[in-house]
């Protein structure tokens, strides 16, 4: 797995925009900005894993976090107030003995991960080799293989292919799993966000409450608490 | 133990150049030309760190939740990494990789839903988005 020319310019590029993305998502003062910034560091990453080969994972966090979960994060943010924080009256950070702490404790985890990345990834490319470099001749050969696109300039990847292929055939069960979860976090979201009159209004009724109440009790104004 | 601290933290100072710190200049601007699997590792450990600083340092309950997010992608791109590598290698199911990718996303789309659902419903509560203001659970 080596990227050359181009490939490892845009490698370059679109990490360096993921890091500095997400280092301004922490500094930022302003929520939204956070919140952009953290947008182009999804995307930075999901370019990276086009560099990877994983088109569909791209697509689908390009798909799922930036049109949904940020969207969601963009709302909510627009729901609370962050006014004070905006206008520079409120610290955004801890207190500067815990944010000490924390960047210590950052800087060792920093050095403990690159340090064993270093060692462990020398090991593994010395225990590797031979497949690595058969592994790289033989993906050449597949890509001159690959079927070429309507317009001619370049070729179809299988990945998704075989994606959607191990998904359905290796890890069905999980999937069945996950649409659980996700039904799950809908209707926990929806019971954690309603207000005390929307949840009397289901709840705590009396039979003998006419439709007519019902009705009137749901029309209120939105009331806070 | 001065050798020891240096041979720790080389590394972590000289960042995405590790064969820089040792001297090997030639080497490191080869290997840069050719980003392999450690390239990608280092990317993916230094979104975690920044995650990680997020959490601990932010008071807003907000970006702590986006800190998380990024946390999570950096896994991602850890798990996508390996398994290109895994694939290259001749592994047998090399996609394992990409697919538990697709389940991190799922979970973390489920979690952003129920955590910005409890912040919602705090703020109606206590009208308050700074974590440490959020002390009701305290004894």
């Amino acid at each position: 797995m080596v990227l050359s020319g181009w490939e490892a310019v845009f490698f370059w590029v679109f990490s360096i925009a993921a890091i500095f993305a997400g280092l301004l998502t922490v500094m930022a003062r302003n929520t939204i900005h956070s919140a952009l910034f953290l947008i182009s560091s999804l995307v930075s990453v999901a370019a990276l894993f086009i560099l990877l080969q994983a088109e569909f994972i791209a697509g689908v966090q390009i798909l799922v976090y930036v049109g949904g979960v940020m969207v969601l994060f963009l709302f909510v943010i627009m729901l609370v107030n962050v006014g004070a924080e905006e206008r520079g009256r409120e610290e955004i950070f801890n207190r500067p003995r815990q944010v000490t702490t924390s960047v210590i404790f950052c800087a060792l985890l920093a050095a403990g991960l690159l340090y064993a990345i270093n060692v462990g990834y020398e090991g593994l490319a010395r225990r590797d080799a031979v497949p690595i470099k058969a592994g790289a001749e033989q993906r050449l050969n597949q890509e001159r293989n690959l079927a070429p696109s309507a317009t001619g300039s370049s070729r179809i990847s299988t990945e998704t292919e075989k994606v959607g292929g191990s998904l359905y055939r290796f890890g069905s069960l999980p999937f069945e799993i996950a649409s659980v979860l996700l039904l799950v976090a809908i209707v926990g979201s929806v019971m954690l966000a309603r207000t005390l009159k929307q949840e009397a209004a289901v709840d705590d009724v009396p039979r003998e409450t006419s439709v007519a109440e019902l009705a009137e009790i749901k029309d209120e104004p939105f009331v806070q608490g | 133990m001065p050798i020891l601290l240096f041979k720790i933290f080389a590394p972590a100072l000289s960042l995405l150049f590790q064969e820089a710190a040792s001297g090997r200049v030639a080497t490191a601007w080869q290997r840069a030309q050719h980003p392999d699997l450690s390239k990608f590792l280092v990317i993916g450990a230094l979104l975690f760190i920044i995650g990680v600083a997020g959490v601990l340092t932010r008071r807003n309950i907000i970006v702590i939740f986006m800190s998380i997010e990024l946390i999570l992608n950096a896994a991602n791109l850890n798990f996508i990494a390996f398994a290109r590598y895994l694939e290259e290698t001749g592994s047998v199911n090399a996609v394992a990789g990409q697919i538990f990718a697709v389940f991190v996303i799922v979970v973390a789309a489920a979690e952003a839903a129920i955590g910005l659902g409890i912040v919602i419903a705090l703020y109606r509560n206590k009208e308050t988005i700074w974590v440490d203001e959020i002390d009701i659970l305290k004894w």
